[in-house]
């Protein structure tokens, strides 16, 4: 099963993101900002991070800098799920190494579909 | 689309039409809007003065009769465009206050979708812990929002005559929703 964590401060998209990706046969674990992100990563090593932008303590594009820095997380798919529609915030994002962007409202077969892609 | 004009008080007349966002802390601005069965949102910090207006609907008739069926992914998306807006102008989450209004449903006939947009907009800020500051939810009337964002001042009046409402676009387009572009 493909193990997939989410990173999000609202409560209301995590629980949409838990509904429609456990409904894709996904395992999935959440994080409500890129701090607890990077806590709980310590110690787990899902297949799929997927992560807001616009989050307190460490934002997704900080969470992102600091995963590429670590060898465990190098190469770990990350897709940003983002209401940013900018083409310099997403611009920033690939610069930091995301994997892919994808845009709010999110559809949850694109997304299932995304998470399958860049998990193999 | 937004429309701006000035008029005789000074203020400014930002239309806050249905789908759209805006956020402002200009003491020169006043959002306005008109609702029937949609939902309008009005955010404001008191101490960094800045306020915002959303303007949604999210129920569309189910296939069942007499059920409403709500996009809660479009909803959380728009009231989630209003938090990135307000804290991108340094505002803290904890500092805001919102106010609700509208979900009117306005024929007797008709499924509650303005029930359900009203309840999807309560539901939101209780699980996102934002402070329901005021609300004016419900009952079978048009309401005008006037809204002054750095002052965090709202007018509600419901519209005792017969007026146009816009009708709500029930549909939303689906196709660019969600795009994934990856690197």
């Amino acid at each position: 099963m493909i193990k997939v964590f989410t990173v999000d401060d609202s409560a209301s998209m995590r629980a949409l993101l838990l509904h429609a990706l456990t409904g894709h046969g996904f395992a999935v674990d959440q994080a409500e900002h890129g701090l607890a992100a990077l806590e709980w990563l310590k110690d787990n090593e899902p297949d799929v991070i997927i992560t807001d932008i616009n989050m307190p303590k460490l934002d997704g594009f900080g969470l992102i800098e600091k995963l590429r820095a670590d060898e465990r997380h190098r190469d770990r798919p990350i897709l940003v799920l983002t209401t940013e529609s900018s083409d310099e915030k997403k611009a920033r994002a690939r610069a930091a190494g995301a994997t892919g962007w994808i845009v709010k409202p999110f559809d949850a077969e694109k997304l299932a579909s995304a998470v399958r892609r860049v998990s193999h | 689309m937004t429309i701006q004009r000035p008029v005789s008080d000074g203020l400014k007349r930002l239309s806050v039409m249905q789908g759209n966002v805006e956020i402002s802390r200009a003491t020169d601005v006043m959002m306005t809007t008109v609702l029937g069965s949609c939902v309008a949102c009005c955010m404001f910090d008191p101490v960094m003065r800045v306020g915002g207006m959303n303007h949604f609907l999210l129920s569309e008739p189910g296939p069942a009769e007499g059920s409403v069926k709500v996009d809660e992914h479009y909803g959380v998306y728009l009231m989630e465009v209003l938090i990135n807006g307000m804290l991108s102008q340094g505002v803290r989450k904890q500092s805001i206050k919102a106010h609700l209004y509208g979900g009117a449903n306005l024929h007797a006939n008709m499924q509650k979708i303005g029930s359900a947009n009203a309840q999807f907009a309560q539901d939101f800020l209780a699980r996102e812990n934002i402070q329901l500051f005021h609300m004016d939810l419900g009952g079978t009337t048009a309401r005008r929002v006037d809204f002054i964002p750095a002052q965090g001042r709202v007018r509600c009046r419901v519209l005792k005559e017969q007026v146009e409402v816009a009708r709500p676009v029930l549909q939303r387009p689906a196709t660019d929703r969600g795009d994934v572009e990856l690197f």
